[in-house]
């Protein structure tokens, strides 16, 4: 569950979605409904947060002395002080979303079969994003395509908003978090690369803070913790690796591989759950 | 949108959110929680936040003196 979930968790395929249906499909002896449960994904995801903080570990360094030195100074003076307060914009409609939604919201849809439609839903999404991404393109070489669009710094501040906010979809098991928010950066004008990046550093506080506050309740709860915390360093493993690797892809390659997966993985999903294999 | 009283409105309303902070972590407040008794601590941190940035907009809508 750890490997999954952390290779999942950063790939736009929905690692929530992957931790519904995967047990489910393999017969695990995994009981969503269990209590420990959620508290079990907050601690993969904590692994995952931290794998994040050492990929991008000189660059939140910079982040935080930005923040601090603008919000002090009440201004803007370069890249790094926009880049911390657009994190900071993108942030706060996610946490007051998932604070007040997410569990509610978890617990409505938290079968399989909901699961794998909400994953085809995602693949959609995706292939929807790189359509409508298409039409903005000129050049004939990934390279020339890529060109015309921008960094993530120069993202305005309500698209920063917007893509924040569609983070709280990833509620909804199925619906990758990454996924939503790169494509989401992708319609504000960045480049496939940035977009990535732009996604990967506002999922890090978000993802900390539900597992710092989520943490000290599972270790309340009397679950066997060396289990956890190695599932929570294999998932952290498995992040790092996976968002090298898709920094490296994003810069020629698209999301359509990973809406066409989501695609078929659900409608197998669906058809394996229906017919009880 | 530089002004004195976006400033203050910003500036007050951090003030409100720091208060909401608090009551939800000494378990006084117990609006939309989960539960019905008891500290929130994730419902505190995310005012406290709200706080934070309320006062850093502040900050920037404050007109600049050169």
């Amino acid at each position: 569950m750890g490997l999954l979930q952390g290779a999942s968790e950063l790939f736009p395929v929905s690692s929530l979605g992957h931790a519904v249906l995967v047990p489910s499909l393999l017969h695990w002896s995994f009981r969503q409904s269990d209590p420990s449960f959620v508290p079990f994904l907050v601690m993969l995801h904590l692994g995952t947060a931290i794998a994040l903080l050492i990929l991008y570990r000189d660059q939140w360094v910079q982040i935080i002395r930005a923040f601090f030195a603008a919000a002090i100074r009440g201004q803007m003076r370069d890249d790094n002080e926009r880049l911390a307060m657009l994190l900071l914009v993108g942030t706060i409609p996610a946490a007051v979303l998932g604070v007040f939604l997410e569990s509610r919201i978890k617990a409505l849809f938290a079968s399989p079969y909901e699961a794998a439609g909400f994953l085809v839903l995602n693949g959609l999404l995706m292939l929807g994003f790189e359509q409508l991404r298409r039409r903005r393109e000129g050049g004939a070489s990934r390279q020339e395509q890529e060109s015309r669009f921008g960094q993530a710094e120069r993202i305005s501040f309500r698209a920063a908003a917007i893509v924040g906010a569609c983070q709280s979809l990833a509620f909804l098991p199925g619906i990758s978090r990454s996924g939503i928010t790169i494509g989401g950066g992708l319609l504000a004008g960045l480049r496939h690369e940035e977009a990535a990046r732009f996604s990967f550093l506002l999922a890090t506080p978000v993802i900390l803070g539900a597992g710092i506050v989520e943490v000290p309740q599972l270790f309340s709860r009397g679950v066997p913790v060396g289990e956890y915390v190695t599932a929570a360093v294999l998932s952290g493993v498995a992040a790092y690796f996976s968002a090298r690797f898709l920094l490296r892809y994003f810069r020629s390659g698209r999301l359509d591989p990973y809406g066409w997966y989501c695609i078929v993985a659900g409608l197998a999903s669906l058809a394996l759950l229906h017919f009880n294999v | 949108m530089k002004s004195n009283s976006v400033a203050v409105a910003l500036g007050a309303l951090g003030i409100v959110f720091i208060i909401v902070a608090v009551l939800y972590a000494l378990g006084v407040l117990q609006l939309f929680a989960s539960t019905t008794s008891g500290p929130h601590y994730k419902h505190a941190i995310l005012f406290a936040v709200l706080a934070v940035a309320s006062f850093v907009g502040a900050n920037f809508a404050r007109p600049k003196t050169v």
